[in-house]
């Protein structure tokens, strides 16, 4: 399957946008799990739709927040979860106790701006990394070289020493 | 961010503010299926409150009458998504406010236009891509 051409097909704004039939949502669910650029052009979607929002949101009539809390705290369900016991409710209205949510992706997602920053941060890591070793084997090679130093002059005073108690003893006989 | 989104099928903010507290109380208890959809939990939360809104107009008036008298009067067409197909023709953009906003199907506007269920695809999907273009 070509997924590029999949993806050009719409399917990826038609699935998010709730226009998609049922079939073609469930050949998009098939699918998604094996393609990772489907995963891709996805959340990519989703993350500018949700940019979207947030750039064309406007504020709901006053009072909306707490008509859907008084309308969530009269569903059957959410009244055997409320046990008035000793948390708080946010707004300290009424007692009950937060529904458990279990996320299960393994994703975080980040903008996109922080490409450029991530790619020189790696780019950097790997000069400092080139420049450390190479200053680690141009230490090594001068400690040699040190010490080679270090032992042609031992060798050399030997040598002269040698040779100043030779002299001394043709300068007694 | 989702009273802007009801907005673009019920322009009477009052209206809107109604159904948002219908949508959050419907959904709410449903909040599971928005962990286990392939969506991220807001797109969820824009389809199913889609959903409820289109049986709202459908079970509010017959067949959509707000929607219909906005789409008449162009309330539309520079709210919401269709500010992002404001470029395009007149066809695409009643394409997708039939099939979006009024929640009809491809084979209706292939009828009504005369027009083949190709013809009605393709531009459904050149909406789609010029959102997505648009968008980013």
């Amino acid at each position: 399957m070509n997924i590029e051409l999949y993806i050009q097909s719409g399917i990826v704004e038609s699935y998010a946008l709730g226009l998609a039939t049922p079939l073609e949502i469930a050949e998009f669910e098939q699918l998604l799990p094996h393609f990772p650029e489907l995963k891709e052009a996805l959340a990519d979607f989703e993350y500018h739709l949700e940019l979207f929002a947030i750039d064309n949101e406007e504020p709901p009539p006053a009072g909306t927040r707490e008509r859907i809390e008084a309308r969530i705290r009269e569903l059957p369900a959410m009244a055997g979860a409320t046990r008035g016991g000793e948390r708080k409710y946010r707004r300290g209205k009424s007692a009950g106790e937060y529904l458990p949510i279990e996320v299960s992706s393994p994703y975080i997602r980040v903008h996109r701006k922080w490409r450029t920053f991530f790619i020189a941060v790696f780019i950097l890591s790997k000069i400092f990394l080139g420049f450390a070793i190479y200053y680690f084997l141009e230490y090594r090679h001068a400690q040699k070289h040190v010490r080679q130093l270090e032992q042609q002059l031992g060798k050399k005073e030997a040598a002269g020493a040698a040779g100043e108690v030779d002299s001394r003893a043709g300068r007694r006989e | 961010m989702l009273y802007s989104y009801i907005l673009q099928f019920v322009p009477d903010r009052a209206e809107a503010g109604v159904l948002l507290v219908d949508i959050f109380s419907q959904l709410t208890p449903q909040l599971q299926k928005a962990f286990d959809s392939c969506l991220s939990i807001y797109c969820w939360l824009q389809v199913e409150a889609r959903k409820i809104i289109l049986e709202y107009m459908v079970k509010s008036n017959g067949q959509s009458d707000l929607a219909v008298r906005h789409s008449l009067n162009g309330g539309h067409n520079k709210a919401y998504y269709f500010s992002l197909l404001e470029e395009c023709s007149p066809e695409h953009q009643w394409v997708f406010r039939e099939l979006f906003i009024h929640g009809r199907k491809k084979e209706e506007l292939a009828a009504q236009s005369g027009k083949d269920l190709a013809h009605i695809s393709g531009i459904l999907r050149e909406c789609l891509l010029i959102i997505r273009k648009n968008l980013e």
